[in-house]
C-alpha cells in the first residue's frame, strides 16, 4: 500500500492504476433514515429527546432529534444550521485576496488547511506556480496541523466517554498539552496562534524563523514518545475497548455513497488518500503511508487517527530537514485588494485535511470577487451518516459515535 | 457497649454531632485533595489562587454556591424536587452511625449494624429518584431510571460481599467485625481468596452504588448534561455534590471496617492511636478509589448491567459459599 | 483526472460532449445518466452543489434566469473523477439523486436552502442551514446581503 509518488507521476494515468483496489462493496443492511416515528409499534410511547444544540457533547452545536424506546434509539435526526454564518455569500462578496482569513474559522481546529484548500483552488484557477520552497512550509504545516487536530479529537473524544470528571478529562489534558506546543510553533511561524493567514496566493506569507526546525523535530519526537502513554491510556483499558468495538459500524459501499472522507473513510478499509491520488503541495515528494483499518467501527477510526498522528509526525520530520532554499512567493507581491484577477473559468480543488477531503469549487466570472465558491467541508459528510447509523444504539453510543465521526460544526454549518 | 456521658441517647447526640461535624469539614477538604490529586495527574497545579496551596477553595466554592441563584423549574415537582437534596446528604450520613472510629467510639453500636448500613445504602436511590422525576426533564428522568436500575443490580453484590465478613467474624456488629481482625488478621489478607476477593467485589459494587466513575452513568455529563442534577443550581446542587463525596468516604470506612481490619494496628490500643490509623486506612483507600477514578472511562448502562448480573454476582455467591466452607474447616480443627 | 470511460458513455448512450466541465445533462435524463455513473464504478459522492445565473441580455436574445447545478462523482479504485452538471430554468425541478448516492440527501438539501433549485423525488426535502420559515435563498445573485430578516428565535 506504501508507494513512492514523483512529481512525474501524479498527471499520468499509469499512476492511478497503480492504487491499490478498492473493493467494490455491496449494499449492506442500512437503517432508514426516513423511518415515520409515529408508525412505530411497541411498549408504550417514543420518547422524543432534544440532544443539543446545547449539550456538552455534541462537538459545538449540532442538535439531534432523538426518537427513544427506553434508551434505544429508533430514529435520529441531526439539525444543522447553528453556526451557521454564509461564509459562501461572503466569499462572493469578498475578493479572492481578502478570502483566506474567512476560511480559517471554519474549521477553527485546523486552519492551515482550510487556508490551503481555498488557495490552491484560487492558484488553479490563476494558473499561479508555486515555488518548492512554499510548497515544502504548506506540507509542513498541513501535517502538524494533522498532528493538532487529532489530538485535540482524541483528548475530547476521550472526554465524551470518560466524563468531564474523570479518566477522560485526564487523558483530555494530556491531549491538549501536546498540542499546546505545536501551537507555539505555529505562533513562531505566523505570530497566531489560531487562526494563522499563513497560506496565500502564490505562495505562503511566512517563511521559515531561524532555529524553527530544530524546534519542530523535538516537539515531533516528545510528541511520538508520548503517543504510547494515551493508547496504553485508552486502547490499552477493556473499558475503552468494549465501549468502541462493534459500535457504529458503517459499510464501505455506504461511507462511499454518502462521501465520508479521510480517517472516516479509511476505518472502511476503503484505501483512498487524496495525498497519494492527487498529490499536492510536496506529497508528490514524499512517500506517504495512509493509515488503514477495516472494521468500519468506532475503534477503527481511532485507530486510524493515532497512526495518522505517527505518519504525519515522520512526514513532518523528514520534510523539515529539506526544504529547499529559493522564494516563497510564486507571484509578485499582492499589494491591492482586487490583485488577483483569475480569468473566467471553473475549479475544483481537494486535500486531506484531518477530517478528510476539504474541497473547493470555485467559479470565476473575470472579476477580482468570485462569481460562487462552495467548500466541501467534510464534516458535513461526516454528519449525513448519523442517521443510518444512530438507530438501534443506546445514548452512551451516541455520543462515541458522533465524537468518533471527528465533526466540527464551524465547518459543517459555514 | 461503652456508653459515654451516662446515657445512651446523649452519647449519641454529643458523638452524632461531633462526627458529623467534623466529617463535612473533612469532606469539604477531600475534595480539594481530590482536585489538587487531579491536577497533578493531569499535568497542572489544581486549584492554587484561595489561601496557601489553595487551601481555602473549599470555603470559596461554598459561598460561591450559597450566593448563586437558587432556581426551581415551573414544571417542577416542588416538594420532590427541594427535598431531594437535602435528603441525598442526609442518606449518606445515615450510615456514619454504625461506624466505629476506634475502639469505643461509635454513635450506636448496633447488633446488625451491617445490615443497617446496607440498608442506608440503598436508601440513597430514594433522592436520586425524587430528583430524577421531580425534575421534569427528560435527562434528569433517564438519569433517575438508570439509577433505579443500578441501586438494585449492585445492591446484590454489595451484600454478598459484606456477608463474608459476617460469616468470617460470626456477627454482624461491626465493633465484633473489627475485634475478630486484631493483631492483623485482617479478613483482606486472610482467609486468602474469600477475604481479598470479597474486598474487591465490595468496592466495585459500591462504586457503582456511589455513582462513581467507571460507573458514573446516572450522572454521566456527557451524556445526560448532568443527569439527575442537570436542573439543580446554587447550593441544592452542591448538597448532591457533598452527598457523593460524603457517601465515598463511608464507603472507604466502611471497607476499611471491613476488610482492613478498622482501627486495629500496631501500637498500644490507645483512642488517638486507633484514630490515627483508622484516618490512614481510610485515606489510602480514598486515594485509591481517586486514582481508579481519575484514570477510567465509563461504561456503558447495559455494560454495566452485563457485568453486575453475570460476574459479579456469581461471583459473590461463590466467596459467601468459599468463606463458609472456610469456617467449617477451622471449626473442624483446621488452624486459624 | 477526468474518467474516460464514462465520457464515452456520455456520448454513446446519451449524446453529450464532455469538456473540462463535464457534459450538461439534460434533466429528464439525470437520473439515467447518474445511474449509469453508479454501474460504472463512480460510487463516491464528492458534492452536489448549485449557482445561480441572474436573466442575461446577450445581444438581442435574451437568456432567461437558470440554475447550474452540478455534480462531482469519483471512482475511489481507479482514482477517476467525472463532473456533470445539469442547467434548469428558474422554477423547473431537477430530479433528485438521492435514490443512487444516499449521500445526495442532504447534499441537495443544502444546494435547495442556500441556492434555490428544487429537487424532485427527494425524500425529505427541507432547509438545513437556515430556518424553516427562512425567506429566499441567499446565494441567489440577486439576493441583497443586507436582505433583512427575522431576528433568530
Amino acid at each position: 500500500m506504501a508507494m513512492s509518488a514523483h512529481a512525474t507521476a501524479h498527471t499520468s494515468q499509469a499512476k492511478a492504476a497503480e492504487l491499490p483496489r478498492v473493493p467494490t462493496p455491496a449494499i449492506g443492511p442500512r437503517a432508514n433514515p426516513y423511518l415515520d416515528a409515529d408508525s412505530f409499534e411497541g411498549e408504550g410511547d417514543l420518547m422524543v429527546l432534544n440532544m443539543g444544540p446545547q449539550h456538552p457533547s455534541t462537538h459545538g452545536v449540532l442538535r439531534l432529534k432523538l426518537w427513544l424506546d427506553g434508551e434505544v434509539v429508533i430514529k435520529a435526526v441531526p439539525y444543522l444550521g447553528y453556526l451557521h454564518r454564509g461564509v459562501e455569500k461572503l466569499l462572493e462578496k469578498l475578493s479572492y485576496v481578502q478570502s483566506t482569513p474567512i476560511v480559517d474559522k471554519n474549521d477553527y481546529v485546523a486552519s492551515m488547511t482550510n487556508e490551503l484548500a481555498l488557495v490552491m483552488a484560487f492558484e488553479k484557477l490563476e494558473g499561479c506556480e508555486v515555488p518548492r520552497r512554499a510548497r515544502y512550509l504548506r506540507t509542513i504545516c498541513a501535517e502538524m496541523q494533522r498532528v493538532a487536530s487529532h489530538l485535540l479529537w482524541l483528548g475530547t473524544f476521550a472526554l465524551d466517554m470518560g466524563g468531564a470528571l474523570g479518566g477522560g478529562t485526564t487523558a483530555f489534558m494530556y491531549c491538549l498539552r501536546e498540542r499546546e506546543r505545536i501551537l507555539d510553533l505555529f505562533e513562531e511561524l505566523t505570530g497566531a496562534r489560531f487562526h494563522y493567514h499563513m497560506m496565500q496566493i502564490g505562495g505562503v506569507r511566512h517563511d521559515l524563523p531561524v532555529g524553527w526546525d530544530v524546534h519542530m523535530k523535538q516537539v515531533a519526537a516528545d510528541i511520538r514518545a508520548r503517543i504510547p502513554e494515551y493508547e496504553s491510556m485508552l486502547s490499552a483499558n477493556p473499558i475503552f475497548r468494549s465501549r468502541t468495538k462493534g459500535i457504529g459500524r458503517i459499510d464501505a459501499r455506504l461511507a462511499m455513497e454518502l462521501g465520508l472522507s479521510g480517517p472516516n473513510l479509511r476505518a472502511c478499509g476503503v484505501d483512498f488518500d487524496l495525498r497519494r491520488s492527487q498529490p499536492y503541495a510536496a506529497y508528490d515528494e514524499i512517500e506517504v503511508h495512509s493509515a488503514l483499518a477495516y472494521e468500519g467501527d468506532v475503534y477503527a477510526r481511532y485507530q486510524v487517527r493515532v497512526a495518522e498522528m505517527y505518519e504525519s509526525l515522520r512526514i513532518a520530520t523528514a520534510l523539515v530537514d529539506g526544504v529547499p532554499a529559493g522564494p516563497i512567493m510564486g507571484r509578485k507581491p499582492i499589494e491591492t485588494v482586487n490583485a488577483v484577477k483569475p480569468p473566467a473559468g471553473e475549479a475544483y480543488v481537494a486535500i486531506d485535511s484531518p477530517r478528510g477531503e476539504l474541497g473547493c469549487w470555485v467559479v470565476s466570472d473575470g472579476s477580482p470577487r468570485p462569481y460562487r465558491c462552495k467548500l466541501r467541508p467534510p464534516s458535513y459528510h461526516a454528519l449525513a451518516a448519523l442517521p443510518y447509523l444512530l438507530p438501534g444504539t443506546t445514548i452512551p453510543d451516541v455520543v462515541v459515535i458522533l465524537g468518533s465521526l471527528d465533526p466540527i460544526m464551524g465547518e459543517a454549518d459555514r | 457497649m461503652n456508653v459515654l456521658f451516662g446515657s445512651p441517647a446523649l452519647h449519641a447526640l454529643v458523638l452524632g454531632v461531633g462526627i458529623v461535624s467534623a466529617l463535612l469539614g473533612v469532606t469539604s477538604y477531600f475534595i480539594w485533595f481530590e482536585r489538587k490529586f487531579a491536577g497533578r495527574m493531569q499535568s497542572r497545579i489544581g486549584p492554587k489562587h484561595v489561601g496557601p496551596y489553595g487551601l481555602l477553595q473549599p470555603i470559596a466554592d461554598a459561598f460561591k454556591l450559597l450566593i448563586k441563584a437558587d432556581i426551581t423549574p415551573d414544571t417542577a415537582d416542588r416538594a420532590l424536587f427541594n427535598l431531594a437534596p437535602l435528603l441525598a446528604v442526609c442518606v449518606a450520613l445515615l450510615s456514619l452511625a454504625v461506624l466505629p472510629l476506634a475502639s469505643g467510639l461509635v454513635i450506636a453500636d448496633l447488633d446488625v449494624g451491617v445490615l443497617f448500613f446496607l440498608a442506608a445504602g440503598a436508601l440513597t436511590v430514594v433522592p436520586t429518584w425524587m430528583a430524577g422525576w421531580g425534575s421534569n426533564n427528560k435527562y434528569a428522568l433517564l438519569g433517575g431510571m438508570r439509577a433505579i436500575a443500578q441501586s438494585v443490580a449492585y445492591g446484590v453484590p454489595l451484600v454478598l460481599a459484606a456477608l463474608v465478613p459476617v460469616i468470617l467474624s460470626g456477627s454482624m456488629k461491626l465493633s465484633d467485625i473489627v475485634a475478630a481482625q486484631a493483631g492483623g488478621h485482617w479478613f483482606a489478607l486472610w482467609p486468602p481468596g474469600p477475604g481479598l476477593g470479597a474486598g474487591v467485589l465490595f468496592v466495585l459494587a459500591s462504586l457503582a452504588e456511589g455513582n462513581r466513575i467507571p460507573f458514573d452513568i446516572p450522572e454521566a455529563e456527557s451524556e445526560l448534561v448532568s443527569g439527575i442534577s442537570t436542573e439543580y443550581t446554587g447550593m441544592k446542587f452542591g448538597m448532591f455534590y457533598l452527598g457523593e463525596y460524603v457517601h465515598s468516604l463511608v464507603v472507604a470506612a466502611l471497607f476499611v471496617t471491613l476488610f482492613l481490619g478498622g482501627y486495629d494496628g500496631p501500637g498500644p490500643d490507645v483512642l488517638a492511636l486507633q484514630l490515627l490509623w483508622f484516618v490512614l486506612k481510610v485515606s489510602l483507600v480514598s486515594v485509591l478509589l481517586l486514582w481508579v477514578r481519575w484514570s477510567y472511562v465509563r461504561l456503558r448502562s447495559d455494560q454495566l448491567m452485563t457485568l453486575c448480573w453475570k460476574y459479579l454476582l456469581p461471583s459473590g455467591l461463590l466467596l459467601v459459599a468459599a468463606s463458609a466452607v472456610w469456617v467449617w474447616w477451622t471449626e473442624q480443627g483446621g488452624s486459624r | 483526472m477526468i474518467g474516460q470511460d464514462v465520457a464515452q458513455i456520455a456520448h454513446e448512450r446519451f449524446g453529450l460532449e464532455s469538456g473540462e466541465l463535464g457534459p450538461s445533462v439534460p434533466r429528464e435524463r439525470l437520473l439515467e445518466f447518474a445511474s449509469a455513473l453508479c454501474e460504472a464504478g463512480y460510487l463516491y459522492l464528492v458534492y452536489i452543489s448549485a449557482m445561480h445565473h441572474p436573466a442575461t441580455k446577450n445581444g438581442e436574445a435574451e437568456v432567461p434566469a437558470r440554475y447550474t447545478v452540478v455534480y462531482r462523482v469519483r471512482d475511489l479504485a481507479r482514482g477517476l473523477e467525472f463532473p456533470f452538471r445539469c442547467e434548469v430554468p428558474l422554477g423547473t425541478g431537477v430530479p433528485s439523486v438521492a435514490s443512487v448516492w444516499a449521500g445526495a440527501d442532504w447534499q441537495e438539501r443544502e444546494a435547495y436552502d442556500l441556492v434555490g433549485p428544487v429537487f424532485e423525488g427527494h425524500p425529505d426535502l427541507r432547509r438545513i442551514m437556515l430556518p424553516e420559515d427562512w425567506e429566499g435563498h441567499p446565494l441567489h445573485r440577486d439576493y441583497a446581503i443586507n436582505t433583512p430578516h427575522h431576528p433568530w428565535r
